[in-house]
This record gives C-alpha cells, sequence and structure tokens, in this order.
C-alpha cells in the first residue's frame, strides 16, 4: 500500500438502483464507512437520491465530497450523481474478491436479477447463467406473495421457518401463483405454511438456475433474498453445503460494495 | 325450453340464459373468494332480472376456471369447448378463436359447427392475460377499460422489451415517473399484451375467420395491434365478447336439454 502514502484519503461512492430497492455504499482508501438500503414504490431517480442522501447523514458527509461515483442495478441509468455506469456482474465479482477470496461460485437473486456465476483460481469470472425473463424465483415474487399474506416481506422467511408442512405451490408465473396462495388462504392453510411454500418455490427455480454453473464452493448467496432464512436453508439442505462467510455483510449491500469498489478502482486506476 | 350457462372465470363469473335458441341475458361479477359464491350470486343476479327462478332452468352447463363448482348445474364442459360453439353460434363462419381471460389465453381452431379441432393454451406464464392488463393499468393510473380508448392518441408508442408482466408492470411506474405521455404507454402496454398472446396463437396457425373472446377482446387498442400484426380484420361479435363462454356452456345446454326431451 505504499503507492497510496502521501495521497489524501479520498471518499468514493456505489448506488445500486434495483427494481425495488435502492442501495448506497460510501467508502475511503481502506474502509467502508456507510452502507444504506432502501425498499421503494416511488419515483427510481428520487429513491436513488434519497438513499445516498442517508448514507452520507451515517457519514457525516456531503455529496460534494464524493471522488468518484459508479452506479449499477437494473435502474443505473437513472443515478443523477453517478461518474460511470458499471453492469452488475463486475461489482458482486469485485465485492466478493474483496469479502472472500475462496468463494468460487456465487449465487445473486434480488428483486429482479436472477444469476450465477464462477470464479476461477485466477480470481476471474469463468461461467455465468442468467436470466431476466420470468419474475418467479426473485425477491419480486416474494414481494407481491408477502402483500397476498399480509406479513412484511422481512419477516417472510423467518415466519416460516416454524411451519412442519409447507403448502405446495406449484405454478411458478408469479400472477398464476398469486392466485394460488388466494386459494390456499381461503381453504384456511396456515400462513407459516404458504410462507415455507414460498420459499421452497423459489428455492426450486434458484436450484435450477445454478445447475447452469458448477457449484464449486465456497458458495456465496448474495441480494436481497439471500436475507430470507428459509431460502438460504432450503438450498443449502439442497446443494449439501453451507454458504460463503461475508465477514458480517449484509448479502443485499454486496453488489453496491462492489460499485464503490470499482469508484475506488478507477480512481486509482490511473497508477 | 330455459337453458343457462354458467362461466366461473379466475377475475369474474358469467353467466346467460337462453329460451329455444334466443339469448334472453347475460350477467357479469368480479369473482368472490369461492367459486360457488361467483356462481351463486351471478346467475341470482341475472335471473332476478330476468324474472326467473332456478327451478324455470331445465338445463344448465358450468364452464370456466371453477366449472366443477358451480352448484345449480348439470354438467360441466370446458371453456376452450364452450369458447368454441359459442364463437360459432354467434359468428358461424369462425375458424380460430382467441380467448384472452383473466389468467390464461388459448388458442382454439373450430368446425364449422363449433367442435374443437386443435388448440393451444398458455399454462406456465400468464403475461397475455387480463390479470397482466390489469395490473399494468393500475400502474398507468386508469381503469382496466380506459387503456384501449386511451392508446388511441398515442403518437410515440412505448415499446416494452420485458418478455415477464411483473417486471414490465414496474417499467410502466417507471415511465409514468418519467413523464412519458400516458397515452404512449397505454400504446406501449396494448403492444406488449398483443405479442404475447399472438405468441401463442401464431404456434396453432391463423385460419380465417379470425376473433377474440375474453374480456380483452373488450380492449381496442390490443384488438388493433392484433389486426395489424396478423394483416386482418377480426370478426366483430353481436354481443359481449367477455360472455362468450357463458354463451357457449348455454349453447351447449340447449344441446343436452334437446336430448333428454327426446
Amino acid at each position: 500500500m505504499n503507492s497510496l502514502k502521501g495521497s489524501r484519503n479520498l471518499i468514493y461512492a456505489g448506488c445500486d438502483l434495483g427494481i425495488i430497492s435502492a442501495k448506497a455504499a460510501i467508502i475511503d482508501n481502506s474502509n467502508v464507512l456507510a452502507f444504506e438500503v432502501l425498499p421503494y414504490k416511488g419515483h427510481p431517480r428520487q429513491a436513488a437520491s434519497q438513499v445516498m442522501d442517508r448514507a452520507l447523514a451515517k457519514a457525516g458527509l456531503y455529496l460534494e465530497q464524493i471522488a468518484y461515483c459508479v452506479a449499477t442495478g437494473f435502474g443505473k441509468k437513472a443515478v443523477p450523481y453517478a461518474d460511470e455506469l458499471v453492469g452488475d456482474l463486475i461489482c458482486h465479482h469485485r465485492a466478493i474478491r474483496e469479502i472472500n477470496n475462496n468463494v468460487r461460485t456465487v449465487i445473486d437473486v434480488g428483486g429482479q436479477s436472477f444469476a450465477a456465476f464462477n470464479i476461477d483460481n485466477n480470481g476471474l469470472v469463468s461461467e455465468t447463467a442468467v436470466t431476466d425473463k420470468c419474475a418467479a424465483g426473485t425477491g419480486r415474487f416474494i414481494e407481491i406473495m408477502a402483500d397476498v399474506l399480509e406479513i412484511p416481506v422481512e419477516e417472510m422467511g423467518s415466519l416460516s421457518l416454524v411451519s412442519a408442512d409447507p403448502a405446495a405451490i406449484t405454478s411458478q408465473c408469479v400472477i398464476l401463483a398469486e392466485s394460488e396462495v388466494i386459494s390456499l388462504i381461503n381453504d384456511g392453510y396456515d400462513r407459516f405454511d404458504i410462507c415455507a411454500g414460498v420459499a421452497a418455490s423459489v428455492s426450486g427455480r434458484i436450484i435450477s438456475l445454478v445447475r447452469r454453473v458448477d457449484v464449486n464452493e465456497e458458495v456465496a448467496f448474495i441480494g436481497g433474498v439471500a436475507k430470507n432464512a428459509l431460502v438460504v436453508t432450503n438450498l443449502e439442505r439442497k446443494l449439501g453445503l453451507k454458504f460463503a462467510n461475508l465477514s458480517g455483510i449484509d448479502p443485499q449491500v454486496v453488489g453496491v460494495l462492489g460499485a464503490a469498489l470499482v469508484a475506488r478502482d478507477e480512481r486509482r486506476g490511473s497508477k | 325450453m330455459i337453458v343457462a350457462g354458467c362461466d366461473v372465470g379466475a377475475l369474474t363469473a358469467k353467466a346467460a340464459v337462453m329460451k329455444d335458441d334466443t339469448l334472453l341475458g347475460y350477467e357479469l361479477i368480479r369473482s368472490r373468494a369461492q367459486s360457488v359464491q361467483s356462481a351463486t350470486q351471478v346467475m341470482t343476479l341475472l335471473l332476478d332480472k330476468l324474472g326467473l327462478s332456478f327451478d324455470d332452468i331445465d338445463y344448465c352447463v358450468g364452464t370456466g376456471y371453477g366449472r366443477a363448482m358451480v352448484p345449480f348445474a348439470d354438467d360441466n364442459v370446458s371453456e376452450i369447448s364452450c369458447h368454441g360453439r359459442g364463437a360459432n353460434w354467434l359468428v358461424p363462419t369462425i375458424k380460430t378463436i382467441i380467448d384472452v381471460g383473466g389468467q390464461d389465453s388459448k388458442a382454439i381452431y373450430v368446425d364449422a359447427k363449433g367442435f374443437v379441432k386443435d388448440f393451444r393454451m398458455s399454462t406456465k406464464c400468464a403475461a397475455g392475460t387480463g390479470r397482466a392488463l390489469e395490473l399494468m393499468a393500475e400502474s398507468l393510473g386508469v381503469k382496466i377499460d380506459e387503456v384501449g380508448p386511451l392508446s388511441l392518441s398515442a403518437s410515440e408508442p412505448v415499446i416494452f422489451q420485458q418478455p415477464c408482466c411483473i417486471f414490465t408492470e414496474i417499467e410502466v411506474r417507471h415511465e409514468v415517473f418519467n413523464g412519458r405521455d400516458s397515452a404512449d404507454i397505454a400504446a406501449g402496454i396494448n403492444d406488449y399484451i398483443a405479442r404475447r398472446i399472438l405468441n401463442m396463437a401464431r404456434n396453432l396457425g391463423i385460419r380465417k375467420d379470425v376473433g377474440m373472446t375474453g374480456g380483452i377482446a373488450k380492449n381496442i387498442g390490443v384488438i388493433k395491434c392484433v389486426e395489424q400484426a396478423l394483416g386482418i380484420d377480426l370478426v366483430v361479435f353481436p354481443e359481449d365478447p367477455q360472455l362468450i363462454g357463458a354463451i357457449g356452456a348455454a349453447v351447449f345446454a340447449a344441446d343436452k336439454a334437446r336430448k333428454l326431451a327426446q
């Protein structure tokens, strides 16, 4: 790190504007200063500004102090203060390399994102599987079912842990599964059992995606859906492994951390 | 001889009553939580309107998603068959029926008597259905029956690229926030729905005459998109296209009642 001696401690930022939540990260030359996650339903541009304002307030900084900012995610073009736009995969890869160098497989499931990729022994991305054609298996699927069940989306994973008899949800399509869930509620099914059924449905979709790449350990599970404890345990059981340790970093902010790291790399890149 | 058809769909329930090959009337309601309730409510409404009672009905056929749950039906027939029969009863020259319901869409090829020869059905994806249109209309902030008329004044329709309607719904919202003209967004929604429906219909093959049934057939914008894509004019049904399944069920009921009378 000698090359950095004498250089000012600059501030870098990332904004990951997803389809249902906005994330911001602020870092300096060596530390993470703030993370912020903001679920939104309104204007994406406003959500991007709001999430960064909150992160800046946490870090006690101003927007003008950011030396470089990278935006990523579905809505990256709507991030008004971004200096550069970078794809999700690059950000995820960058962050994972920083957090845990032993990871060889990354599964990313967010509101819309649905991707898996391999990292080879040289640290390069070797194989990818991405699909954005269908909302089945994504965070948006869980969110819509949470609305129908009138349960906060954060509780969908924890509540379902106590189910002994998960309800079967056979449709993949969100619209068809939504009406299946409504029928299950009308038929008097226990809500916990339905939550468990939702988690099982999502896990099934994720498994079919993951099988399109090599499942090499360690495996990191990132994105908002990785916060659903039942999906995590379901996947761990089906894959026969434990997911990689992310050093306590919220799986939902891995992408935005990567964006901030890319911002720092870009600024230092000229070196 | 009085016969009835009751079509319990995923989103709406419909009833039709016929007397000696004449349509007496029909009724449509939003589906209730249970199919039994939907069927009973819509038929009661219709019978009250016509001054009839359940005892006056000689034969009743149930159809649609909840067809087995119609408590007063003597028999049930699939909605595919009923749409074929109903469409043929109204327009005898029809060969291809594109039926777009609340949660599925079907393309049906019928013979000269309206009996099904072949069909395709969407079972995995609800992108080209009434529910998808309804979600997108909500995001646009208009009623579902306003999307069609609104789209007619579009100058530069939005092109929605995502195949999944759940993501498209959010894109609609983003276009609204970006200040896009609502007519252009409405036209984009109709174009999207029409493309999703035609993917399936083309797989069956399009034989003239072609008609659209189901709730979405009331959307003039979707009709125009389909006509443009196929390069043909669609048949105009003399009755509400959303009622054609229930009418077809009543036509089947008339057949059965005649057989019983013999």
